[in-house]
């Protein structure tokens, strides 16, 4: 008997031949005077055909064109997997009473079937609280897809679930893997790969859910509702969700568990605005704002690392020399182009350089111990609510020194900085409810 | 604001006081600047047989090593920019990026000096899964005849697979139409082709359209 599980919740547009159950449809169908294709549900352009009149889909492109002439192979998912014990968790770790808690919650919304978001603040430990919701769905002989817009939170994430979920059949998909997709229970890929999948999940965890491209694509959006099974459900997880998904938590379509306390039980450091009237000017002149500058020197003698977002590439030399002006010596600037960004970044946690001027590259996935921040001109659009509060969380992460200083200058008090800090301080105070200390 | 139909970002171009002045429709560049600035035109110092860009204006190594001496010119280099565009126009098979270049195409055919233009054709199963010809994409009616085609008995990899030895050692793929004598006879070709790599392709088209009685034979190629 050939193996037929290739197509298995799949959208393919190759038949496999003598398959039982293969349902197929056309790539790209016609609806009213419109066409729209099949894979990414995103309606075809009027002027994208083929010399011969085939109209053709440019928007996912990327996996292989689609023509009207193809069709889609697909065979719905019969959830053939083996049975498991424990859901073939081999994690051994303890969970605080806290995240115990939040985990409970994530596992009954999951098993309700409910469209659910954990949001956790950052340093949270968000992975290791689905564990258990994991596990419990993998018993259950799930399907389960864990997914990422970013590449390189699948890549960390892939070692990290091989290890804790020993007993359970994993692949990894990304564009340009080096590995071939084979059928098996637990799936971590790229939002960009479910467009292959169809009705095929029971469950799908998506990580860091207010990364760029998904905010911003609704063909991903789109992809995930798709990919899940009519009676699926998924978790998003992230520490800042962004205004669409907080309007939908208050319009009751999404269930939500709070974690507003991070593993060590300490609060967040609020923002603390300080307003500096046309810093932008000052800035053109070749000073820094008054307050900045002496906040600057203070933590400079007490030789505390710090560091300086500033809105864009070109305002790092100006604010680097500033700085060397007036005698701070021992720090450097870095931004995503950067060739020495590693080795710079590495060297600040290192304590070899006393202070980092950076762009919003460094706003998530970093952590220095006994950081303070400042954020030059967080009025400007390029900090978004979302940059601002994950800025914020570099603060404070190590359980030996949880405070620490996060101050934003800015002209006034734009609407950025106000939602941030009002987000910072609702988190807050549902963490003080449950306990957490001030730091 | 226009759509890049590379990248699909929104731009716009500065309006300035000659655009103004000459009265004439406003340039609808189909690429943004950051597109554009991907691809490489080849400037003024170039080989003058095969076209490619060049510190002197000397005939290059690889034509010395040819017997002939087909006359080619070449609009941009094919480097990493280039490579992109042909991946996603040629092989992804993105024909709406056709657009993207036919203006410039467009200036340089004007400036060659032809009378019959001949487009290299593609083979029956490209066809199949391309969809489209790649050449003719890029003309936006210039008039031009079809008089090669691909021979059917000719089974092969395709050129851009290969290494430079086994491009070289290539048998004759073209053959002449019916009738293709009439449109040949003493007149003055122009070949167009995607890219000139070793030359082989051309030549052997080239020798096609000699034997069907053309007087001379040049080519103009997208990239080199």
């Amino acid at each position: 008997m050939t193996d037929f599980s290739e197509l298995f919740g799949r959208r393919s547009p190759t038949p496999l031949p003598g398959a039982p159950g293969m349902v197929t449809s056309p790539a790209i169908v016609a609806v009213g005077t419109r066409w729209r294709c099949q894979r990414c549900y995103q309606w075809v352009a009027p002027a994208d055909r083929l010399p011969n009149g085939d109209r053709y889909c440019r928007t996912c492109l990327q996996l292989g064109r689609l023509t009207t002439q193809d069709r889609l192979y697909t065979i719905p998912e019969p959830n053939r997997f083996p049975r498991l014990v424990s859901g073939g968790c081999t994690w051994r770790g303890q969970l605080s009473e806290l995240q115990a808690q939040a985990a409970t919650a994530v596992q009954a919304h999951a098993q309700a079937g409910h469209r659910q978001l954990l949001w956790a603040v950052t340093g949270a430990g968000k992975t290791e609280i689905v564990y258990p919701a994991l596990a419990e769905a993998l018993r259950q002989g799930w399907r389960v897809a864990w997914v990422s817009p970013r590449v390189d939170v699948c890549l960390e994430l892939a070692p990290r679930l091989q290890r804790d979920f020993g007993g359970v059949e994993q692949c990894v998909l990304y564009g340009g893997q080096p590995v071939a997709y084979h059928y098996c229970q637990l799936t971590i890929c790229t939002t960009h790969q479910l467009l292959r999948f169809d009705r095929a999940f029971d469950w799908i965890v998506v990580d860091e859910v207010d990364a760029f491209p998904l905010a911003t694509s609704p063909m991903l959006q789109v992809a995930i509702d798709r990919a899940q099974k009519e009676a699926g459900s998924c978790l998003y997880l992230t520490a800042t969700p962004g205004e669409r998904l907080q309007r939908e938590i208050k319009q009751g379509k999404v269930a939500v568990t709070y974690l507003p306390l991070r593993y060590h039980g300490y609060l967040l450091p609020p923002i603390q605005l300080k307003i500096s009237w046309r810093w932008r000017q000052q800035l053109r002149q070749g000073r820094l704002p008054m307050g900045l500058q002496h906040q600057l020197n203070r933590w400079w003698q007490a030789r505390r690392p710090f560091l300086i977002f500033v809105p864009h590439v070109a305002d790092l030399s100006v604010v680097a020399a500033v700085l060397a002006r007036n005698g701070l010596s021992g720090g450097t600037t870095v931004y995503a182009a950067d060739p020495d960004r590693q080795a710079k970044v590495q060297a600040f946690r290192e304590g070899q350089q006393r202070y980092l001027v950076t762009t919003t590259i460094l706003e998530r996935g970093v952590t220095f111990p006994s950081v303070a921040v400042a954020i030059l001109g967080a009025d400007d659009p390029v900090f978004s609510t979302a940059a601002l509060v994950q800025i914020a969380g570099r603060v404070g992460r190590l359980a030996s020194d949880p405070g620490g200083q996060v101050l934003a200058y800015c002209h006034s008090n734009a609407r950025n900085v106000q939602r941030a800090r009002a987000m910072i301080t609702r988190l807050n105070r549902q963490g003080r409810r449950q306990g957490g200390r001030q730091c | 604001m226009l759509g890049c139909v590379w990248c699909g970002r929104l731009f716009s171009l500065p309006l300035t006081v000659a655009m103004i002045w000459q009265w004439r429709p406003l340039p609808q560049p189909a690429l943004c600047p950051a597109c554009r600035e991907q691809l490489t035109p080849i400037g003024s110092q170039y080989c003058p047989q095969c076209g490619r860009q060049q510190a002197t204006s000397e005939v290059c190594h690889d034509c010395r090593r040819w017997p002939d001496n087909l006359r080619n010119r070449a609009l941009y280099c094919y480097d990493a920019g280039m490579k992109a565009y042909m991946q996603q126009y040629k092989f992804q098979g993105d024909y709406r990026l056709r657009l993207g270049l036919q203006a410039a195409l467009s200036t340089a055919l004007k400036r060659e000096n032809y009378e019959v233009l001949v487009p290299i054709p593609i083979d029956q199963r490209t066809w199949q899964t391309r969809g489209f010809n790649q050449v003719t994409g890029w003309l936006t009616g210039q008039p031009f005849q079809q008089v090669l085609a691909v021979t059917a008995t000719h089974k092969d990899r395709p050129q851009s697979a290969k290494t430079r030895q086994e491009r070289l050692l290539t048998p004759q793929p073209f053959e002449l139409v019916a009738g293709a004598g009439e449109v040949l006879a003493n007149r003055r070709v122009l070949l167009l082709d995607d890219v000139y790599t070793t030359g082989r392709t051309l030549r052997h088209a080239a020798q096609q359209i000699y034997l069907g009685g053309a007087k001379a034979v040049t080519s103009l190629t997208l990239a080199r």
